[in-house]
């Protein structure tokens, strides 16, 4: 009865919106057969959307980001297999050389924004097939390169930007897809990170000795384009019908549509909105902002001066690069595993103490390694680093999708993108610093271990905090809803706070509910 | 100066021998060495042509060794052919010894540096490493604490590179419950390197290898170029060694290895410990072994890279298969979308509209006609 109550609202507004949709837009039977059964399934993830697949297809999405962030975050670490042929041919210095790896990062983390906008615009798929595109492109032409700052550009700022467009549409895919089995969806396609990159570390060794790196630039080139491939998969979600308010809006925007200057205008709007610091009003996101920047300036020290502080121990050479692909095998099986049990019943709707008590243990991890001296125990230490990393980064991005919904994710990861982009191009040189200054390794660990410990400890507490408010105006709601004769919010069916608090906002209110443009 | 010496000492050698036929062979001397230990101090005295201060050292040393070696000659007339055929046997070995030496030793006038290397063996055997730079004078002295059973006297003798060095057997005495063995070695060349160890008696040995610094890790994998392309080839040596005198490029080819001249293909850059050798215009036969030489006074150090050059196509077959290959999975996987899609459409006559609007870019709120079009075309 409540449903038909429901649906009864939505009808007029559905007839109206039809006015405005295009040709080929969406039936009015159809969208709200697909509306009710949406609206009865357990979880609905925004009543302005369509129910996520779950499943079905949506593997084969998790397969296509999966392939993307492979390549996203293991590029820039296996190209330096290359700079030492790079560096002897082209007569720089190796701080140069290594200049380009970081210069990748950055643009790949600083173009957060721009391909969230453009994502939202034309969809993930024309996105990652041009991100792919341009992958390879930069590869290719980065192969007959003569001149350090000819690398710089081709592999630096054009891969860079390839890859951020790949990061961040598969990221949003992924939200889009899926909703139930979201933490496990993106534990999957995160697990691209430590695979690829094992994967890709022997195969560049073997491209190195048999076609020098010009060869082996080109080829990885060729093989960057499989992120086309990867896009290919990611087809474009059923188009949802909106509810009145909002489809005028959009209707009155989009009227006059004619003419690229119009299409250049609406883009520079997107882009504008896509920085959108009205995010920060939201106190989850805050939280989870200043935690996200703590960890990412402590996490990828360790990982640079691992074999260094090893060999100080009195490791040999072979032995302590041997530390770092344990962490990475390790790597690939926590991440799937953490999205498995951030999955499950009893932590899914806690989600954000989960991520905590991983970022706590990672940095009681780095705290701990001062103290070992010998090689077994240091294998051992890279084991447990590699179990805390893998369960940060499983749930790092699921975190952000739990606190924003699928609506707003994409300006948030965009925003979190180019924010993180300091303290990790800030973070290893800081520690290498220390290590300068107190010609002690020890240091570098205490510190990184104490920050994302802090960061850990910062988000629990903060955390207890925020889902206590949350508990709070989800009461208040619910007695206002009640006296107005809605809908009760359902809890506990797998749904998170946050999302059921949108719910209830935009069933309560449609004009009040947050656009994305 | 020594040769002067050891002249006339061997003319009256000769004249002696004359005298007395009875001797025969070097080994009866030999022997006779082992039953007078004082016959070494008598051979050092001859052997220690390298300086004057050294044979000086040796005089002035336990005096009471020449004295008595003087004290035997007076005392013992028989006795004193076969001192002279000592003599004549270590003349020979400073014979030897001068010749085998450098052909031209670099600056005779000037005195070769002097170093003393020793060991204390406590066990059966044990290996040294010495780094010679620069020709030198070597003195090596080995101990040997001995074995449970200690005799008095043992045989010592030198050996070069597992032959045994001649006339070097000595009888060596217990002194403070040691054995000592000590040798001068003039080294002046490449020909003089190698290994040389002190034996006592077969039961001891301490090796001293002597060798000119060594390159570092050698590269296993070859450098790959491109014809056309110019390579920098390099080398290096590890920090911790002493920086050699210059730089040599050699090329192998099939009677050994060819220096390679700096010119208009190869040009050479040298800088202390590193030196680098740029080859332009690359063509398939500058593919093979190339050898960097670092030079010091008394060796040259040999490190070896090798170099390919490859043609450009080889890395370009790949990787048009690759590209073949995305093209095909991409139109695959799109072909399979339009052809499911297509099913749909026929299937359910108004629902499938909404199938088809999955090719139009469907996550953004609000379709654009050209953007749907755009994706339609495709």
């Amino acid at each position: 009865m409540i449903l038909k109550l429901v649906i009864s609202e939505w009808e007029p507004s559905l007839i109206h919106s039809h006015q405005g949709d295009t040709k080929e837009g969406c039936r009015d039977k159809r969208s709200a057969e697909t509306l009710n059964e949406r609206i009865m399934s357990p979880a609905p993830a925004d009543p302005l959307e369509y129910k996520p697949l779950d499943g079905g297809w949506g593997w084969m999405v998790v397969i296509g980001a999966h392939i993307s962030i492979g390549f996203a975050y293991a590029t820039p670490k296996v190209l330096s297999i290359f700079f030492n042929e790079i560096q002897q041919d082209l007569g720089s210095s190796f701080s140069e050389i290594a200049l380009i790896s970081s210069i990748m990062l950055a643009a790949m983390y600083a173009g957060g924004p721009v391909s969230s906008a453009m994502v939202n615009r034309f969809g993930s798929r024309p996105i990652v097939m041009l991100g792919g595109l341009l992958c390879g492109v930069s590869m290719i032409t980065a192969s007959f390169g003569t001149s350090i700052i000819y690398l710089y550009f081709c592999i630096g700022v054009i891969g860079g930007c390839g890859l951020s467009l790949n990061l961040n549409a598969s990221l949003i895919i992924i939200s889009k897809y899926f909703l139930k089995r979201r933490p496990l969806a993106n534990g999957l396609a995160m697990a691209g990170s430590p695979v690829f990159l094992c994967v890709l570390a022997p195969f560049n060794q073997y491209l190195l000795v048999n076609f020098g790196w010009r060869g082996s630039l080109l080829i990885l080139g060729g093989l960057m384009l499989h992120c086309c491939v990867a896009g290919a998969l990611m087809r474009p979600v059923p188009l949802p019908c909106k509810p009145p308010s909002y489809a005028l809006e959009k209707t009155v925007e989009e009227q006059p549509n004619s003419g690229n200057t119009k299409l250049k205008k609406r883009f520079v709007k997107n882009a504008k909105k896509f920085l959108d610091f009205s995010l920060f009003k939201d106190r989850g996101f805050v939280i989870y902002l200043i935690g996200s920047i703590m960890f990412i300036f402590g996490a990828y020290a360790p990982i640079v001066f691992l074999s260094a502080y090893a060999k100080s121990q009195g490791v040999e050479e072979y032995s302590a690069a041997y530390l770092l692909s344990i962490m990475g095998f390790v790597d690939m099986f926590v991440r799937p595993g953490t999205g498995l049990i951030a999955n499950s019943k009893l932590v899914r709707p806690r989600i954000q103490y989960f991520f905590s008590f991983a970022l706590v243990f990672n940095g009681t991890c780095h705290l701990l390694c001062p103290l070992i001296k010998s090689y077994a125990f240091l294998v051992v230490y890279a084991v447990f680093f590699g179990i805390g990393f893998g369960m940060v980064f499983a749930l790092i991005f699921e975190c952000l999708m739990d606190l924003m919904g699928s609506q707003r994710f994409p300006r948030a990861v965009g925003l979190v993108t180019i924010i993180e982009c300091f303290p990790m191009l800030l973070g290893p040189p800081a520690a290498g610093l220390l290590v300068d200054v107190y010609h002690d390794y020890k240091y570098l660990f205490l510190m990184c271990g104490s920050v994302i410990l802090t960061g850990g400890l910062f988000l629990f507490v903060m955390n207890i905090y925020n889902y206590h408010m949350l508990d709070k105006e989800r009461q208040k709601q619910v007695r206002a809803s009640e006296v107005e004769m809605k809908l009760t919010p359902q809890a506990g069916t797998g749904q998170t706070e946050p999302e059921a608090k949108e719910r209830n906002v935009a069933l309560r209110d449609p004009e009040n509910t947050e656009t994305t443009d | 100066m020594e040769r002067e010496l050891c002249l006339s000492v061997c003319v009256i050698q000769l004249w002696m021998e004359s005298a007395t036929r009875k001797l025969q062979g070097d080994t009866r001397a030999a022997s006779l060495l082992q039953l007078k230990g004082e016959g070494g101090g008598l051979v050092v005295l001859l052997h220690d042509a390298a300086s004057r201060e050294t044979r000086k050292r040796s005089s002035e040393r336990p005096a009471h060794r020449g004295d008595r070696g003087i004290i035997i000659m007076s005392a013992i007339r028989k006795q004193l052919s076969f001192q002279i055929l000592l003599l004549f046997i270590s003349c020979r070995n400073i014979n030897t010894k001068t010749l085998g030496a450098t052909a031209p030793p670099l600056d005779p006038t000037a005195p070769l540096q002097k170093l003393e290397r020793s060991y204390v063996l406590k066990g059966d055997s044990h290996t040294e490493k010495v780094e010679l730079l620069n020709p030198v004078s070597l003195v090596l002295m080995c101990t040997w604490t001995g074995s449970q059973n200690k005799p008095t006297n043992i045989t010592g003798f030198w050996s070069k590179d597992g032959k045994e060095i001649e006339n070097s057997r000595v009888t060596v005495q217990l002194e403070n419950k040691q054995y000592n063995l000590k040798r001068t070695f003039s080294i002046a060349s490449e020909a003089d390197l190698g290994s040389y160890s002190c034996d006592f008696g077969g039961e001891a040995k301490i090796n001293f290898v002597l060798a000119v610094p060594q390159m570092g890790d050698e590269r296993d994998k070859p450098i790959v170029s491109y014809l056309g392309d110019s390579v920098v080839v390099p080398c290096k040596l590890d920090d911790s060694k002493p920086t050699p005198n210059t730089w040599n490029w050699y090329r192998a080819n099939e009677t050994g290895k060819e220096q390679i001249i700096a010119g208009q293909k190869f040009s050479i850059k040298n800088d202390e410990k590193k030196t680098k050798l740029v080859i332009h215009d690359l063509t398939a036969d500058d593919s093979g072994l190339y050898y960097c030489g670092a030079v010091y006074g008394v060796g040259i150090t040999m490190g070896r890279v090798e170099l390919k050059v490859i043609s450009f196509f080889e890395p370009l077959k790949p990787f048009i298969a690759i590209l073949v290959e995305v093209i095909i999975l991409v139109a695959a996987i799109l072909l399979y979308e339009k052809s499911r899609s297509k099913k749909d459409y026929t299937a359910a006559g108004n629902g499938a509209t909404d199938q088809t609007n999955t090719l139009s870019s469907g996550e953004n709120n609000g379709p654009e006609e050209s953007s749907s079009m755009r994706q339609r075309k495709v």
